[in-house]
């Protein structure tokens, strides 16, 4: 039994119809033709579908698209800012750190709203919050090493509200 | 394909005169979905053998019971509170850090920011990661029906794997835990560092005087069809003085007291192997920061 499911995703008002088995991960992708998150194993293992929702990073694929409502979703459609790339994306870029760049839109998710609530984190606290992605090009090196480069103040500060609006 | 209903009640008296009306259709409680949704993917992602009945998914989220309180005896932790929230609450970190030690390795960040406390108990897992720490804590758990509440202790609580006493008319609605005078530790044996289920999981609380246990409570999961509380042990703690060597002794004994089984995180050989040594960290630590 279909629902008409209203939330604000990358800062814009949407409404959608949704069936109550339908993932945020599918309605984002198939309902909303919104592919940055992917699905890479679709049971909350892998972090290739990391969205941020209500300003916390979470795997879409294991939440019911409806418990959504009202809420406020983030993905890296909307960080950048005026044809800038955000300074996690930036940093992904120039450090090299996306392979295949399959878990990269989530590894960016992740390190954003890591770095939104810990600014000035050690080298095994970034480990710990990208533990949830996995790469299987194995490039975890140089993507710790590029947030921990953002927190250094390399590319610049993090824009404010670069949740948007959360 | 099954049929699905979504209903997602304003108020915990909504949410139970739902209840009240879905008299022989199956419901799912949802919470943070963690658990439930991944499943949800599989059934939907295999051809059924059968033709499954209807499934009414109620969504707790808007239900209240999301906060975490005191007063001078207790701390009550609602049922809709997430692993995250548990994590970062002062109040948790000053009364009751083990919990926090916990937190810190089940699952990922990612899961955690929705996965809630009730969920993790409702699911009965025995390899539940804050289970076993409960059970030390002597966690008691209230259950809201139509005609009033009633509060029933964690011991007693899982019946086996994913079953519990609760009926299927009630709801948790909060964890109840009281201020203890002991310290209370949680060890953790996964297959990786982050992001995995336990191979065993063990949880000490010990109160000391003078260097002599005066109270032990321990609980050992991921090793019986439920969560255990290991009371022969508990027995042959108390009242001794607490020494490393004399410690590793009893501890061998819990082999007693658990069943494992062969499954695919660890052989039931391995984890009766394993199973003595986390109990003896757990204890340790328990004792350590006196």
């Amino acid at each position: 039994m279909s629902k008409v499911l209203k939330f604000v995703l990358n800062g814009m008002p949407v409404k959608v119809v949704a069936e109550p088995q339908e993932t945020l991960l599918q309605v984002l992708r198939e309902k909303l033709s919104l592919t940055s998150p992917k699905c890479g194993c679709n049971h909350g293992d892998c972090g290739s579908c990391t969205v941020i929702l209500n300003g916390k990073a979470v795997k879409s694929c294991m939440i019911i698209a409806l418990t959504v409502e009202g809420k406020s979703v983030v993905t890296v459609d909307g960080l950048g800012t005026d044809g800038k790339l955000h300074p996690v994306q930036q940093a992904f870029h120039e450090y090299g750190a996306p392979q295949c760049g399959y878990c990269t839109p989530g590894m960016v998710m992740a390190a954003t709203a890591f770095l939104n609530e810990n600014p000035n984190p050690s080298y095994d606290e970034v480990k710990d919050a990208l533990a949830g992605n996995l790469c299987r090009c194995g490039g975890y090196q140089k993507y710790v090493d590029a947030v921990m480069a953002v927190a250094k103040g390399e590319f610049g500060p993090i824009p404010k509200g670069s949740d948007v609006d959360v | 394909m099954r049929e699905y209903f979504y209903e997602a009640p304003e108020s915990l008296d909504e949410l139970l005169g739902l209840l009240q009306g879905l008299n022989d259709e199956e419901v799912k409680l949802l919470a943070g979905g963690t658990d439930f949704v991944p499943k949800l993917s599989k059934e939907l992602d295999e051809i059924p053998k059968e033709q499954k009945p209807p499934l009414h998914i109620i969504y707790m989220g808007n239900t209240g019971n999301n906060e975490i309180k005191e007063d001078s005896d207790n701390v009550y932790i609602g049922a809709l509170v997430t692993l995250t929230e548990i994590e970062e609450s002062n109040l948790i970190k000053q009364h009751l850090p083990v919990l926090i030690q916990a937190m810190e390795e089940t699952a990922g960040h990612t899961v955690r920011n929705v996965a809630t406390i009730g969920g993790n108990i409702m699911n009965a897992s025995p390899a539940a990661d804050s289970i076993t720490p409960l059970l030390v804590l002597d966690a008691q758990f209230v259950l809201a029906g139509i005609d009033g509440s009633r509060t029933i202790a964690a011991k007693d609580f899982f019946t086996g794997p994913g079953s519990t006493v609760i009926d299927d008319k009630e709801v948790l609605t909060t964890i109840i835990i009281k201020k203890g005078k002991g310290k209370a530790a949680f060890k953790k044996l996964g297959r990786r560092k982050a992001e995995t289920l336990s191979v065993v999981n063990a949880a000490a609380y010990i109160e000391m005087d003078n260097g002599i246990c005066k109270a032990a409570r321990l609980a050992l999961g991921a090793v019986a069809p439920t969560a255990v509380r290991c009371y022969q042990t508990e027995s042959k703690l108390v009242g001794k003085p607490v020494k490393p060597e004399l410690i590793k002794e009893i501890c061998s004994g819990v082999v007693e007291e658990i069943n494992p089984i062969d499954d695919i995180r660890a052989t039931a050989w391995y984890r009766k192997q394993v199973a003595p040594v986390m109990l003896e960290r757990a204890i340790n630590q328990a004792c350590s920061e006196e």
